[in-house]
This record gives C-alpha cells, structure tokens and sequence, in this order.
C-alpha cells in the first residue's frame, strides 16, 4: 500500500541542522556532564561514592567558569553570540549572571560539604540536583525564548522542591518542601497561562520579536499607542509568576517557611542563586520581551517594588529567628531590586546596571551571612536570633564577619552593600517623575528601617552575653572557612572598590534589546 | 442549526435512547421480581471471592512509587514520537542528539533500579 | 453557528480559573495536585487554540514542553506527599502547621 497520499510527508520542509556554537554552549555542556558523572557514580559505587561526590561537584563548577571566561576574553571581538534565530543569547549580561550563579553554587557547595556529611541527610543525590538547579539558571541567563524561560525556570525550580524536603524523617521540612512546591507550581501555572496569551496575541515566543509585535498591531501594521486587554493580562500574569520566584510581597507568604524549614545551606541557595535567578528572568523579560509596553509593567514593578519594600521590612521588626529575619529582609530587598525596573523604560541603561550590580553584591553578602548563620548553628543548633548573643566573646572572627554582613545588607557606605543601594536609588531618581521621586523616597525611608533590625543582630553580637556563660569555640571545618573567606572578601572588595563592580557589571541593554 | 451541532444532536439522541432503554428494563425488573435479601445476597460481588475490607480501602502506597515511575517514562516518550516520524530527515544528527535523550532517561531508570525502586517488597 | 477558536479559550480561561479557586480553597494536597493539573492542561489547551487560530505549529510544540514539565512535576509533589504520608495518618494542608511566625 501506498501511504504517502495519506500522510502530508511529501510537502514537509527539508530539516535544517541548526547551527550550534559549541564554545558558546560548552558551559551548559559541562553542568550536564558532570551532572549525569554525579549520578553514573552514585549508581555505579552506591554508597562508596559518598565521600567524592562533594569534591566532584564542587570540580565541575570550577571547570564550567573555564568557557565562561574564554567567551568573556572573545566578547569583545565577536560580540553577543546567537543560536536558534535569538531564541538563546550568549551576551555580557548572561555571561556575568552565569558566573554569579556558578560562584554562589560553589560557596552553596562548601557550605554543605560538612553540614550534609554530619546530618541526617541522602548525599550523593544533593550535590546531583544542586547541579542540575545551577544548570537551570545558567540556561536561564541565556533564555531569550519563552519555551526555554519555562524550561529552564522549571529545571531550577524542581531540584529546589526536593532539596527543601533534603532533611530525613523531619516534618518541617517536609512541609516547607510542600509550601514551596505548592506556591511554585501556582506560580508556574499563572505565568504558563500569561506565556500563551502572549503567543496568542503575538505569535511569537522569542522575546524579541515579542517585544516588536506588542509595540505595533499584528494585523495592521500600525503602532499601538496604548495596551489591549489581552496583552495587560499577559504581561501582569507574567510578572507575577515571577514575583513569586523572587518572593515579592504579596507574594512572599512562602519564603519564611519553606527558608526556616530548609536545611540552611538549601536556604542560602534559595534565597541567592535561586532568587537571582527570578531576576534574571524578570529582567530579559522586561528589558527585552515587554520593552515596548513600559505603560503596563511599570506601574506594576511599582507595586511590587514599594509592597516589598514596606511588608518585607515591617515584618523583619518583629522576627525573633535569624532564617526568617533574613527571610523577610530578602523579601525587602527584592523590593529594591525591583524598583529600577519600574522605571526602566525611560532610563534603562542606568536601570539594568544597578540591578547587576546589586544582585553580584546581594549573593556575596547574603550568602556570607548564611555562611555565619550556619557556623554559629553548629555550636549552639539554633537559628533564634539569641543564639548570636555574645558571639564575639567566643567566636571573634564570626563575630566579624557578621557585623560586616550585617552593615553590608544595611548599607552601611565603605561596605559592598552601599554602593548597591546608592546607584539603585540613583536610577530611580534620575528618572525624575513624581511616581519616581515618591518610590526614591521608600527606598530612603526603607533603608532606615532596615538599618534598625541589621544593626540590632550587630549588637547582640558585641555587647550580649553569650547564654549561659557557654564560651567553647566553634571549631570551623575548612570548606565552610573557605566559603566565609570569599565572602568576606567579596563584599569588602565590592566597597571598597565600586568601580570594579561597575566596570563589569556596566552592560549597556541586553542584546536584542 | 450548522451542520456541526447537527451531528451532535445524533450523538444526544442515541444517549437518550440508551438511558430510557436501560431505565425501564431496571424499573420493570424491581417492579417484577420478589425483594427477599439475606447477607450473603447483599455481599458485593468479587469474582466469587469473599470480599476483603470494605469498599474505601486504602491502597497500599507501593502503588504510587510504581506509578510515579510509569508517569515519567511514559511521558518522556512524547518527544520521541515526532522524532520517529521524521527519522530519516534528521540523519545522523537527530540519532546521536535522539541517542543522548535516551541515555539521561536510562540513567534515571537505572538510579531506580540501582536504588531498590523495582523491586516489590 | 460555528465553533472557533474563541470557544477553546473562553474554555480554557474557565478551566484556569476552576484550577485556581481550588488550588486556593481546597486544602488537601492531593486534590490540590488536580487542580494544578487542571490550570496547566488549561494552558495547553490555550497554547493549542491560538496556534491553530494562528496557524503557526509553535503552540503544539510548547504543548509538548509543557505536558513533560507538569508531569515530571507532578512526580515530585506526589513523591512529597508519600514522604509526608508516611509520617502522619492524615494528609492536609492545614495540618502542615509546625512553621508559622
């Protein structure tokens, strides 16, 4: 029998190998490599193979910064690299978002290295679906596609559900696992449905072209002077999804639980790489896929930016547990992050280069933060903000670095965090109109706020007593010492030097763009 | 009517056709027959076994490991079926990219295997 | 009257909001599950209604991406809710209540 009138086989396009760059792909390449390796070993050794699987992870994050500098040394002489006609970019903004997820993965990594061994923790499956997240928000950093955003968002996403349930026959973290799961698949649902009313009204899914459809009217050509419904619905559900990843209030409810009831190196990921990682997505979003359409995502960055602010900090008073102290001071400070994009169609320049260097300082400070949170817990097994009472008389260093966090997070100026805040406050009041100038005014009033409660964390530190007169030293094994050490290091070097911060993270619009 | 809707009142009236026969052959048999019931005719019907526990019994939670695992693997398949359909276009390029897709699902399947996730215990 | 590709999204728009509202009110995390199902099938059913309104094969493709992603997560939510069972008789959220601050 002849089949082929039945089947349309005979008129279907010729297929064209796409052309791939592999220099530009090899550090996705090397992630998956040394991902399947991870679990090829674990199944190969079992049990043996827990004492390498840390060093392996740790080694291929390492080997991934290689191609990342080597495209960054060729940027300037070939310019962005694009594969799959713009549906995936390999720019100056990906290439340094990339490099903060893969460091901030490898400080996660040190800071687990002990703390999964001695707790009752699987551990040849954690450093696996560590790498598989970090694989997601290396993807995602060059995602200019909505089906790759989706894809790499849920790559992130799903490692992380698991991971928040890590700790072995414990309730609450099988239920902050569960929280977090429900809100993200909420989230992903809401921002799916925006993804296909925006294919619906532009039948495009590459962000740029995106972005040229909503500008004019697809059928007649002529240019859209204002939104059509469909197009506001898909923006905002869009946004939203999102500011569910980056635990914008209202949308926050999930992070103070699913943080306290994580394992704290999980915390410190979700809070740093995998917050990053909602910006990442917010920001190629707006700056590229929405551009044209500042009048619907920038009175809603508004709202989400002056919410966060004001909910996240109000709340962060009143805690009397570190974790969900810097729980909500991270809901906060997404409100900061936020804040230039509610500007960013009139100084978008100036809007993208604050928002990257904030969140290059943002990963150093928080992550060290956890890093002390972490340490200190190892003697006292306690995350109450009490437990840090008097840590200087028994605990110097950690005593140090914490207040050098702590002021760094406040914006205290020769510390990293100052130099973050002023140029985002610089952007938004460069921008010069009442709605501007009244957020510029939260974000001052804000950081005051916010000063009270890190400066309080500070005193306890120094003046307290340490409780019941207990002054043993913590015993601080290499790996998290290490991951101290390059904090410390970061945000001192992000003060004290702003202008490396900039040179690097001054990016001019994304390409595309 | 369009010829759309039209097509569909066929359906209704073979639905309702359907419901009123099976209806008044019940009814005309309660109608009919004597009611004398005893526990063993009360018993739900199992094959001709004794029924064991009752009709909301909880299913072993065995199932739902199996389960997950079929979901995955079976899911995973959509992407090879319009793979296969166009096999020969693709040539060597789609086989070895066809070839690395199926090699992380038998990693995956063999972490489940390695980990005791096949066997009923 | 015809049936176009309008009556799929207004479909799929209802089937959204049903899954929502349940994912909100509904508090036992299996039915919960259902209802997600129910907001991501809705979107696949928009994704396919304006590819074929468009006449453009990228909605069914993202159908495809979708349909992997929402059952790989479905795995891990109900993978979560058999640890959780294990430890406890009864399953529902409001249970869940050891965190709260």
């Amino acid at each position: 029998m002849d089949f082929s009138a039945a089947l349309p086989v005979a008129d279907v396009v010729a297929f064209n190998r796409p052309a791939i760059d592999w220099h530009a792909a090899s550090p996705e390449l090397i992630l998956l490599g040394f991902g399947a390796l991870l679990t090829l070993v674990d199944v190969i050794f079992l049990d043996r193979a827990k004492q390498y699987t840390a060093a392996l992870a740790g080694i291929g994050l390492l080997v991934t910064m290689v191609p990342i500098l080597t495209l960054a040394n060729d940027m300037s002489e070939t310019g962005p690299r694009v594969m799959f006609d713009g549906a995936y970019v390999i720019d100056e903004f990906s290439l340094i978002m990339k490099a903060i997820f893969i460091l901030s993965g490898y400080v996660v990594i040190l800071l687990s290295t002990n703390y999964i061994a001695e707790g009752d923790y699987w551990e040849s499956e954690y450093y696996g679906l560590m790498l598989s997240a970090i694989l997601g928000m290396v993807v995602m950093a060059s995602s200019r596609d909505l089906i790759s955003i989706f894809v790499a968002f849920e790559l992130l996403s799903i490692p992380s559900y698991m991971l928040a349930t890590w700790k072995k026959r414990s309730l609450e973290s099988n239920e902050a696992g569960l929280k977090y799961y429900l809100m993200g698949v909420f989230a992903s649902a809401i921002m799916l449905y925006g993804m296909s009313l925006l294919f619906g009204a532009s039948g495009e899914t590459i962000l740029t072209k995106v972005n040229a459809s909503l500008s004019s009217d697809p059928l007649t050509g002529e240019s859209l002077s204002s939104s059509t419904p469909v197009l506001t619905l898909a923006v905002i559900f869009v946004i939203v999804g999102f500011a569910f990843k980056v635990s914008a209030a209202p949308f926050h409810n999930w992070a103070p639980d699913t943080y306290s009831g994580a394992p704290i190196p999980v915390t410190a990921f979700l809070a740093v790489a995998s917050k990053i990682a909602g910006f990442v997505a917010l920001v190629q979003l707006v700056f590229v896929g929405f551009y044209a359409r500042a009048d619907v995502f920038q009175p809603l960055m508004w709202i989400l930016a002056a919410a966060s602010m004001i909910i996240g900090n109000l709340i962060a008073l009143r805690q009397t547990d570190i974790v969900r102290l810097m729980a909500y001071s991270g809901v906060a400070q997404a409100g900061f992050i936020l804040a230039p994009l509610a500007v960013a169609g009139d100084v978008g320049d100036q809007a993208l280069a604050s928002i990257v260097s904030y969140l290059a300082i943002y990963a150093a400070m928080n992550l060290g933060a956890f890093a002390v949170i972490l340490a200190a817990a190892r003697k006292t097994g306690s995350t109450s903000i009490e437990s840090m009472n008097g840590l200087f008389s028994y605990a110097p260093g950690l005593a140090v670095a914490m207040t050098i966090f702590m002021f760094a997070l406040a914006g205290i100026p020769p510390l990293g965090g100052w130099f973050a805040k002023f140029q985002i406050f610089f952007a938004v009041v460069e921008q010069g109109g009442t709605w501007a100038i009244i957020l510029g005014v939260l974000l001052a009033v804000n950081s005051v706020i916010a000063l009270y409660y890190y400066a309080s964390v500070a005193r306890r530190i120094w003046a307290d007593q340490a409780p019941d007169g207990d002054l043993t030293p913590i015993r601080i094994p290499p790996s998290l010492g290490a991951a101290l050490v390059l904090t410390v290091v970061a945000t001192l070097v992000f003060g004290f030097l702003p202008g490396a911060v900039s040179q690097f993270t001054d990016v001019g619009l994304i390409a595309g763009g | 009517m369009s010829d759309f809707l039209r097509s569909y009142l066929t359906v209704a009236i073979f639905g309702g056709v359907a419901v009123a026969l099976v209806g008044v052959l019940l009814g005309l048999g309660s109608f009919l027959r004597p009611s004398r019931p005893t526990a063993t005719k009360t018993m739900a019907y199992e094959s001709g076994v004794d029924p064991v526990g009752d009709m909301w019994s909880q299913s072993n939670i065995r199932y739902y490991v199996f389960a997950l695992m079929f979901v995955l693997f079976d899911v995973e398949a959509v992407f090879i079926f319009p793979w296969a359909m166009r096999l020969e276009t693709y040539g060597y390029f789609g086989l070895v990219e066809m070839a690395i897709f199926i090699f992380i699902l038998v990693l995956g399947l063999a972490y489940a295997w390695r980990k005791g996730m096949l066997k009923w215990v | 009257m015809e049936i176009t590709s309008n009556w799929y999204l207004i479909l799929s728009a209802l089937l959204f909001s049903i899954g929502a509202i349940g994912l909100l009110i509904r508090r036992n995390p299996l039915v919960m599950f259902m209802c997600v199902e129910l907001m991501l099938n809705a979107v696949n059913l928009s994704f396919v209604a304006f590819g074929d309104r468009l006449g453009d094969i990228a909605g069914q493709v993202s159908v495809f991406f979708v349909l992997v992603v929402a059952a790989a997560e479905v795995v891990v939510g109900l993978a979560l809710v058999v640890a959780i069972s294990r430890r406890r008789a009864t399953t529902t959220a409001d249970d869940l209540s050891v965190l709260r601050g």
